[in-house]
């Protein structure tokens, strides 16, 4: 019985303490010892096996080394660039090109397009020396077509270019022929071989073009965010602003303050969709991918490197005929060149590979316009380069100014006159080059091996210029390295009464050119001023040697679109009257080159790239009245 | 044996299999514990061995301090010396307990074990300990919660590859057509699954793992390799994966086909064909690197896939569908084994190796006859015959008697060959860019890896198979920064790209990724620039030159608090430029009340008031919607003294330079080598770095950069301490273009007419302390010093010039 009594308060002991047990960690233990099951909103991943490290490589040791290796390469049906293209002609030089003339009558487009080849630098005369033959198929409404060229050897090394859908027949096989073609399909065209081009209208402008007609680089606000292309050349807009498309509803069209613009003006919108010949598929495409929204949720940051983007990529490359001719070339020649071809950068920023030439340099960091994009600095030194002409004094003064400089490395003479080379030079502590040139004007910008800093100061023997100029110039070029720092400007400007181009170099409260004689600006320059430009250009000056500034200036502002800028110049307030009156400028008889000569620049060029600058960089405290003690260009200010 | 346990009821509980059966499991924790501990010593070598499948719960860890406990009182209970037979009455007690065998003694029998007398003391008092111990422990858990969410091994099931469910497949079940070589993304690829996603990340589906066999039972391939495992692990871990079959828009089935050679063709397309979702394999990603197999090695995988997507190593030209595939590296698994830390630039001891073994004989004369003509400069390796570690053998490589550690020898040539084996993937590519050597890959028509968004060109040289004789010559030709840069880039493709499986896998994902939402693409930059150059290097947002039409004019803004009269003057001056188009007058008081619309000035040009919120500094820089133009003058309200030439002249050298600050007064920051510290400058010195924003042109885009792109806290902070925020501005326009400030015209401060010279030197100093406060506080969120210094600033053409004034455009361009 007590026994009893005693097992009984022992089990209720018991069990109190497992009620406790039970109520304090039962939840917890429950929670540990129930088998797992995946928590809401965590899935459950592939699973870690027990054996995970058991498992077998997925190849053997020794499979791939072992590897028995046979000669033949893969085949296939199509031509591919190593397969069709033989490189073996294209050493050298670069790309060489030879254009089959046409048989028979051509249109006057045809004609200037060929002439623009026969001037540019891949063109040769030759065929037995071109590496790439180029039959062009360009008539749009002619129909006519072209025949099987001689040396047509099944395509090999042939470049079939047709700008326009051709209305001809396939007359022969394309065969290993590579083809450059508007608009091509997916099942005919050869990555890596054939070139796509961008399907151009038949005005499409020869040369030069029209710039882009982007003026600000962030949208207006306000504007229609997308615009979609409609039947018969019509645009349709929809709204930033309408809820036309709900995230997971269809697009309820003309909900929106939409509207139709009609002509031919593009629509005023943020986005355009295209998608080419089916209107209809566009909105259908616009409500599965819910465009819009994706659309807004871009940020304005994108949308502004967008727009930045789509105007670069028309200047550089679509603006007109011979651009994309001269692309597609490129594009040809990158193959060719492999590791020596343009890195992407030059590609795809300001100012695009047609003006970035590989054959300069493939590190970005060589050319004037990449030092931001690379975190790197233009050089501290630069190079004088003094151009002797006649009547053939050694520029003794000049040396010594020049050579005072501290940011100076080396002092080149340009020796282009008459005269016999003098024997002695003056003694400077800077190494001093004389180079013998050719009596030509376009030899001042000449890419010599001898130039070995990035920035050159290009100087006339009759420039004066003191050691604290070409301080202050070089540290202002720096900051702009792409551009042209100069002491003398000139302008250009409409000349109504004519119906042209004027030129004047009379001091006026703007400018747009620099004068050459006394310049900082990139070595760059000089490459494609010899290998870039035309060479009815470059014959121009020659004959006409006050045009060289002009086109200098002409080149250095097409590719950099800016203005070029000014620094102080001292002797310039002596001078009784602007310099075109004569002086003792560093031009004493300069000659304003004559008026046809901007002219004939200009339309070569096909535009005008010249652009006014109303500014002139002066040292910080230039002419401010304080203690000369504190100014670092002291003698800037001297009288 | 003489495992046994006291103890029965709670009559559910589970009992144990064999000659474990004498124990209860309570089904508790602490029950467990005490079993593994059981099945932990059981399973030692001299106890006779327990297979892990015999074991219930055989991946349970359980915590240490729990075991710890466990064996404490184990080792103090089991101590007890008294035999206990089986047949004990306890087992009247209906009790449930576990009874620990005596882990430590019970080798040798029944003699060690505890046995209970018919005395029930030691039984109670065992009893309540147990269940004390269960309250401590309950308590201890109660306490130690990171220890139950810690490990999330609790979610992740634990099994073995071997004991995946098995699937049997008939001989006649279906197979999938051949790959459609057409196929593109817009034709074979079901995009309307992937939807549109606010996260703009595909979801990735993984099938469960099974284990295929033949209708004789003979399994289709291996189950699974352990790269494919890793590869699905890491896809698992990523932020693509999701379980949800029904919400996924790409399907990775577990069977494995990295390698061809292991698996029967025909069957394992037929496991592929009854997957649940496989419908003609769209929206299918297979992953193979060793595609083919003798004598022709397709560049393809040969298992019939219908539309799916291959993630294939070593695709050629012919069989690589453009846009659609993606062209992965073979892994080399001696990335995981072999540690090789970077090599910095400089002179390699070989110009050219080649160290690939197994070489065609025709390949190997070639590279011979180059050994010869070029000497000491090329290396080419072959297999060491005579060595007597076989095992080694793959980390090896000789020339003649001569061996080399492979792949460290890699890293002693500038560039190394890569020459296509009977597969175009090659996994030496891997070992080579890994030792930061130029790979020169000879292997016509190989898409090389990642090449849809990887440019190769940065960091390998492609030589055709003819021009294999030239190819020193080819290499020589190349500069020696190009060289450099190229030797850091291949070492990064290795870094980012193929150093892991878990790196191909996440790579061949977000070029998916991309394709399907092209507008949140990863630009090439980011694919290709190598950390230090995406460090270094500035993206300045407007990077187009162009110069804005004058007509468009500008928007000033004019923040304001109280100064009416001021305010009206200042309102009046700057209605007199001729390039103003609006004005924006931002009222920062919200106590007062501006003044009534015909109090202010008749102006030009549209007026409006804008009220804030807040009275914050910041309110300046904000993106109003009023703001028209892309030029904007920020200018306050006591600055009268700018002349309307001064300010014209701003707007026009602004247009000449519309991504920079362009402001009058500047300023600078400059290094106190005492106190090393950056310091506020406002001397009139020879240098600038910065423009005071009380009257300065910038792009409205800064606008929106400083409201909602400011770094760190600095916005706040400006406006917490009402200072500074011209400073801020500064930074972070330099910091976005990597320019310099324009100062315009000679003016040096903005005199306030109101200030007396009374306190002015100690209000001077302070605030020069506050300033300089500021530089270094935002040079360390910005983490660098991103402000420019130049010596120069813009005035007019003729600007002092001798000329007569009468000509000048800007004759009134203001003083000091």
């Amino acid at each position: 019985m007590q026994s009893w009594r005693r097992r009984k308060s022992l089990w209720l002991a018991l069990s109190a303490s497992w009620l406790l047990l039970v109520l304090l960690g039962g939840f917890s233990l429950l929670r540990l010892a129930l088998p797992p099951r995946p928590r809401p909103g965590a899935p459950q991943g592939w699973p870690r096996w027990l054996d995970a490290e058991l498992l077998q490589s997925f190849s053997q040791a020794g499979e791939l080394p072992e590897d028995a290796a046979s000669p033949q390469a893969p085949h296939g049906g199509s031509c591919n660039w190593g397969a069709c293209f033989d490189t073996s002609k294209c050493r050298g030089d670069g790309l060489k090109v030879f254009v089959y003339p046409a048989s028979g009558p051509i249109s006057e487009t045809h004609h200037r397009i060929l002439a623009s080849i026969e001037g540019s630098r891949f063109h040769t005369f030759s065929p037995a020396g071109a590496c790439l033959l180029l039959l062009l198929s360009l008539d749009a409404q002619t129909g006519e077509c072209s025949s099987m060229p001689l040396q047509w050897n099944r395509g090999r090394n042939h470049l079939v270019l047709r700008l326009h859908p051709a209305p001809c027949p396939k007359t022969f096989q394309l065969g290993q022929a590579m083809v450059a073609e508007a608009s091509p399909t997916v099942d005919s065209f050869r990555p890596g071989f054939d070139v796509a081009l961008p399907f151009l209208p038949e005005a499409h402008p020869l040369r030069g073009g029209a710039p882009g007609q982007l003026q600000q680089h962030s949208p207006q606000p306000g504007i229609a965010l997308l615009a979609l292309e409609e039947e018969r050349g019509g645009w349709r807009t929809a709204d930033t602003g309408s809820s036309a498309c709900p995230w997971d509803a269809r697009c309820e069209q003309d909900s929106g303050p939409g509207q139709t613009q009609r002509g031919e003006t593009l629509p005023n919108a943020t986005f355009c969709l295209i998608s080419g010949h089916r209107p209809e598929a566009a909105s259908r495409f616009l409500q599965a991918l819910q465009v819009l929204a994706a659309l807004q949720e871009m940020s304005p940051a994108r949308v502004l490197a967008l727009r930045q983007q789509t105007q670069f990529l028309w200047d550089a490359y679509f603006s007109s005929v011979e651009k994309v001719i001269h692309t597609t070339l490129e594009v040809i020649q990158d193959r060719i060149f492999g590791t020596s071809a343009h890195p992407s950068l030059l590609w795809n920023s300001p100012p695009g590979a047609l003006l970035a030439l590989s054959t300069f340099s493939t590190s970005p960091q060589d050319f004037p316009f990449y030092h931001l994009q690379q975190g790197s600095r233009p050089e501290g030194r630069f190079s004088a380069l003094i151009w002797v002409g006649p009547p053939g004094q050694p520029p003794l003064k000049l040396i010594q100014a020049v050579a005072g400089s501290q940011h100076c490395a080396q002092i080149l003479v340009l020796w282009s006159n008459e005269r016999p080379l003098p024997s002695s030079w003056p003694e400077t502590a800077m190494p001093l080059t004389v180079i013998d040139g050719h009596r030509k004007v376009s030899d001042r910008f000449f890419p010599y091996s001898t130039i070995r800093t990035d920035a050159i100061l290009s100087l006339d023997a009759r420039s004066s210029l003191s050691t604290s100029e070409v301080d202050f110039a070089f540290v202002v070029w720096q900051s702009f390295p792409e551009r042209m720092v100069g002491f003398l400007t000139s302008s250009h400007f409409w000349d109504e009464a004519h119906g042209g181009w004027g030129y004047t170099a009379e001091r006026t409260n703007e400018f747009s050119m620099v004068l050459t004689t006394a310049a900082f600006y990139h070595r760059y320059y000089h490459t494609l001023f010899t290998h870039s430009l035309p060479k009815a250009l470059r014959t121009l000056a020659d004959e006409a040697p006050t045009c060289v500034d002009v086109l200098m200036n002409f080149l250095v502002a097409a590719v950099t679109k800016r203005p070029p800028i000014k620094v102080p110049y001292g002797k310039q307030r002596q001078e009784a009257a602007p310099l075109a009156s004569g002086g003792p400028g560093p031009r004493p008889k300069p000659q304003a080159p004559a008026p046809n000569c901007v002219n004939q620049i200009a339309a070569a060029f096909g535009h005008m790239p010249l652009l006014s600058s109303r500014l002139r960089l002066d040292p910080v405290l230039f002419k401010d009245p304080v203690s000369v003690q504190r100014k670092k260009y002291r003698s800037l200010e001297k009288p | 044996m003489g495992s046994w346990g006291l103890s029965l009821a709670p009559p559910a509980m589970l009992t144990l299999p064999l000659y474990l059966q004498g124990i209860i499991n309570l089904g508790v924790s602490e029950n467990k514990l005490c079993f593994d501990l059981l099945s932990w010593r059981l399973s030692q070598s001299d106890m006779q061995r327990v297979e892990p499948s015999l074991l219930q719960y055989a991946d349970w860890r359980g915590h240490l301090f729990l075991r710890e406990e466990v064996a404490k009182f184990l080792s103090f209970y089991c101590k007890s010396p008294a035999p206990l037979r089986p047949e004990n009455e306890c087992e009247k007690e209906a009790v449930c307990v576990i009874m620990c065998a005596s882990v430590k003694y019970n080798i040798r029998g029944p003699a060690l074990i505890p046995r209970m007398k018919t005395k029930h003391r030691i039984y109670y008092i065992t009893l309540f300990s147990i269940v004390l111990l269960g309250l401590i422990a309950t308590g201890m858990f109660q306490f130690w919660p990171h220890s139950i969410e810690s490990s999330n091994d609790w979610n992740v099931e634990k099994r073995s590859v071997r004991d995946v469910p098995v699937v049997r497949l008939p001989a006649d079940s279906p197979i999938p057509e051949r790959g459609d070589l057409s196929c593109r993304m817009h034709t074979c690829f079901d995009v309307y699954r992937c939807g549109f996603n606010p996260k703009n990340k595909i979801k990735v589906y993984i099938y469960a793992l099974k284990k295929y066999v033949d209708d004789f039972g003979v399994p289709v391939s291996n189950t699974i390799s352990r790269e494919y495992n890793e590869l699905l692990t890491a896809i698992s871990d990523s932020d693509y994966y999701t379980d949800d079959i029904n919400r996924a828009c790409l399907f990775v089935p577990s069977i494995d086909v990295l390698n061809q050679n292991t698996l029967r063709i025909k069957e394992t397309a037929q496991a592929l064909a009854q997957l649940s979702r496989w419908d003609r394999g769209t929206n299918h990603l297979l992953f193979n690197m060793l595609p083919g197999g003798p004598p022709d090695y397709n560049t393809a995988l040969d298992v019939p896939r219908d539309r799916a997507l291959l993630a294939g190593g070593g695709f050629s030209t012919w069989t690589y569908r453009q846009g659609y595939d993606v062209s992965i590296p073979v892994y080399s698994p001696l990335s995981a084994e072999v540690d090789l830390p970077e090599k910095g630039p400089g002179p390699r001891r070989y110009f050219l190796i080649s160290s690939q073994v197994g070489l065609h004989p025709e390949y190997r004369e070639d590279l011979e006859a180059l050994q010869v003509k070029h000497g000491e400069s090329v290396l080419v390796l072959d297999k060491c015959t005579n060595l007597s570690e076989g095992g080694l053998s793959i980390r090896k490589r000789c020339h003649k008697h001569q061996v080399f550690d492979y792949p460290q020898v890699l890293q002693e040539a500038t560039f190394c060959v890569v020459l296509r084996g009977a597969r175009l993937g090659q996994a030496i590519l891997s070992d080579v860019l890994q030792a930061g050597c130029v790979p020169v890959v000879i292997a016509d028509s190989y898409i090389l890896p990642f090449s849809e968004v990887l440019d190769w060109k940065r960091a390998s040289v492609v030589v055709p198979e003819e021009k294999m004789s030239d190819v020193y010559s080819i290499l020589q030709s190349i500069p020696q920064r190009q060289i450099e840069e190229m030797q850091r880039q291949a070492r990064w493709f290795w870094e980012a790209y193929f150093q892991s499986i878990k790196a191909i896998a996440l790579a061949t994902l977000q070029i998916i990724n991309d394709r399907i939402y092209p507008y949140a693409a990863i630009s090439y930059e980011e694919w290709n620039d190598p950390p230090a150059v995406k460090w270094g290097s500035v993206s300045n947002p407007l990077f187009l030159p162009l110069i804005p039409p004058q007509s468009q004019g500008f928007t000033a803004i004019v923040l304001t608090y109280d100064r009416v009269e001021s305010l009206f003057r200042v309102i009046t001056e700057v209605s007199k430029v001729p390039s103003l188009s609006k004005l924006l007058v931002v009222w920062n008081n919200q106590n007062k009340n501006p003044p009534e619309d015909s109090l202010w000035p008749k102006i030009r040009v549209p007026l409006k008031v804008v009220r804030t919120a807040e009275n914050k500094l910041s309110n300046r820089f904000f993106p109003y919607d009023e703001i028209e133009t892309e030029a904007v003058l920020a200018i306050d309200d006591d600055i009268i003294m700018l002349t309307s030439d001064e300010l014209q002249f701003g707007y026009e050298v602004w247009r000449e330079f519309p991504d920079r600050l362009v402001g009058y007064p500047g300023r600078l920051h400059l290094w106190d080598h005492e106190m090393n510290k950056w310091k506020y400058e406002s001397e009139w010195t020879n240098e600038v770095s910065m423009v005071l924003t009380g009257a300065a042109f910038y792009h409205k885009y800064f606008n929106y950069l400083y409201t909602y792109k400011m770094p760190g806290d600095i916005k706040n902070w400006v406006d917490a301490h009402m200072n500074c925020e011209d400073i801020a501005m500064n930074f972070l326009v330099a910091n976005v273009t990597g320019k310099a400030v324009i100062k315009v015209t000679p003016r040096k401060k903005f005199k306030c007419p109101e200030c007396t010279a009374i306190d002015g030197l100690s209000l001077d100093q302070t605030h020069m302390v506050e300033r300089s406060e500021c530089i270094n506080k935002f040079a360390s969120v910005f983490g660098t010093m991103p402000l420019k210094v130049v010596e120069h600033r813009a005035d007019p053409v003729l600007y002092k010039d001798d000329f007569p004034e009468k000509l000048k455009s800007f004759p009134n361009i203001g003083s000091l």
